[in-house]
């Protein structure tokens, strides 16, 4: 009787251990999403550095991209983030133009296409509450090549209520150098730069109650080789009224950039309507830019399935040392530039977006993997979020100098497998 | 010195902050939960992160571009 027992006793438990492992065997993978992003961006503005700050700003940007995000396994991520940006460009049509009047010339340069990847693999370690991410890019277009390589670590405490990540991201780019025709010399095209950027960010995230979290990052970015744009001209204040007489370079920028940048994020659950989403940074660098940007996005749920969220942004900062208005730099002056996105401005950026998340997705089909996986595709969800921005100058012996005008419409539709 | 009051400032109001937290078990986080409360920017917000900083001379610390291509139109 006593053997009987232990012999039940042994199966008992021999099924409970198999059926725990079980579980653990089949332990739900998360969904493969794939996101489909869209955007399309239009500015007008009065101020091109290629015309060395005077002159048309007008640039279209078409921008579809992937997202895709793949479990390998329950602690294993794999992302790729795939895309290109189609531009055309007014301003650059002007590299070839040394006179600055053949409005309606028509150049090679006047358009382009940027493509881009990157890849990041992330693993984490459940138990000890780690994740490590390793990550790799690149970005390719006609004068401009960039890799990337990063590595991420984040620990989070306890009782998942705090997260300290740092992460350093490394870019090594190679620029052909453009100069504008009449000062192109003898070396035509064939000048190749490089310039280095090196990153390193920290966040902190905590939760503060129930309903109110946020991070503070802190970011150290330090820049080195070519940062000066070879196609921008600058005029200089020469005493000559003949702009085809007066005298103008290439603009010139030291070779290295230190900046720094913090970010404040507040996130507060207001009530089941609505949730405010809050941030801030701080902006400073050794060119003399010093920023304020203000965010706030209210995202309000009409219904459980549709959140609208209008948005509004500002930001101001303070011209870099090395910025002068068209004609006004000196001879003398060791650096220059008359590129306004180094100027003296404040930005306002107003718009709104809206997701539609049905429970059980918009639509639900086969897809290419449902007969491998044993899962339907789910076009899960659709945000469209559009935004308009003011760029207003605030240059002294510069009125309205800087102003831009531009918007940018986007889409994303969510897609899992 | 403006400079240095901002930073104090944002130091004040992040220790405030992050004195005040309390412990907020798993079960308790229903609206922490929420999409809305991540604290990342929007994906489909990426592009205008991208032109801002192309267009304004400050970037970063919003999980945007601070290096790498050139952004130069």
């Amino acid at each position: 009787m006593r053997m009987q027992l232990k012999y039940w006793l042994v199966l008992v438990l021999a099924g409970l251990t198999s059926m725990t492992s079980a579980q653990e065997t089949f332990k739900e993978l998360d969904e493969t999403e794939v996101n489909f992003l869209f955007n399309y961006y239009e500015q007008d503005g009065n101020n091109g550095a290629v015309q060395g700050g005077r002159g048309t700003e007008e640039l279209s940007n078409v921008a579809p991209s992937l997202i895709v995000n793949i479990p390998l396994d329950t602690a294993r991520n794999l992302m790729a983030y795939i895309g290109f940006d189609k531009y055309s460009s007014a301003s650059t049509d002007r590299i070839d133009d040394p006179y600055l009047e053949n409005v309606n010339l028509s150049t090679a340069s006047s358009s382009d296409t940027r493509f881009y990847t990157n890849i990041n693999y992330q693993r984490k370690n459940s138990a000890a509450k780690v994740t490590q991410s390793y990550k790799a890019g690149v970005s390719v277009e006609y004068d401009y090549t960039s890799i990337s390589a990063g590595y991420g670590f984040a620990k989070e405490s306890k009782d998942q209520n705090r997260e300290l990540s740092l992460s350093g991201m490394a870019y090594f780019d190679t620029w052909q150098l453009i100069f504008p025709t009449e000062l192109r010399g003898t070396d035509g095209l064939n000048n190749e730069k490089q310039r280095q950027s090196f990153n390193f960010t920290s966040t902190l995230s905590q939760v503060i109650n129930k309903k109110l979290q946020a991070s503070f990052s802190g970011e150290l970015v330090y820049q080195t080789g070519r940062l000066s744009t070879p196609f921008h001209r600058v005029y200089f204040n020469d005493g000559e009224s003949n702009i085809f007489l007066k005298e103008r370079r290439t603009e010139n920028l030291p070779d290295t950039r230190f900046k720094i940048p913090l970010g404040l994020r507040l996130n507060y659950y207001l009530n089941d309507y609505v949730v405010l989403r809050g941030y801030y940074r701080y902006y400073y660098d050794d060119f003399g830019i010093t920023a304020n940007t203000f965010e706030i996005e209210t995202p309000i749920k009409v219904f459980s399935t549709l959140t609208i969220y209008p948005f509004y942004r500002y930001h101001t900062q303070t011209a870099a040392d090395y910025f002068k208005p068209f004609g006004q730099h000196e001879l003398t002056d060791e650096f220059y530039t008359s590129d306004y996105d180094l100027s003296e401005i404040n930005t306002t950026s107003l718009g709104f977006g809206f997701k539609y998340s049905p429970i059980y997705g918009l639509a639900r089909f086969k897809g290419p993997f449902s007969k491998k996986t044993g899962k339907v595709t789910k076009f899960k969800s659709v945000e469209v979020r559009y935004a308009d921005y003011t760029r207003e100058g605030n240059n002294t012996n510069d009125p309205g100098g800087g102003d831009l005008d531009a918007y940018s419409l986007s889409f994303n539709m969510t897609f899992t497998f | 010195m403006k400079r240095n009051r901002i930073i104090i400032g944002i130091a004040l109001i992040v220790g405030i902050a992050f004195q005040s937290c309390v412990s907020v078990e798993a079960y308790q986080k229903i609206y922490l939960n929420d999409e809305n409360m991540e604290l990342n920017a929007r994906k489909v917000a990426v592009y205008e992160t991208n032109f801002q900083a192309y267009r304004e001379g400050a970037s970063g610390a919003n999980g945007g571009k601070t290096g790498g291509g050139c952004g130069c139109n």
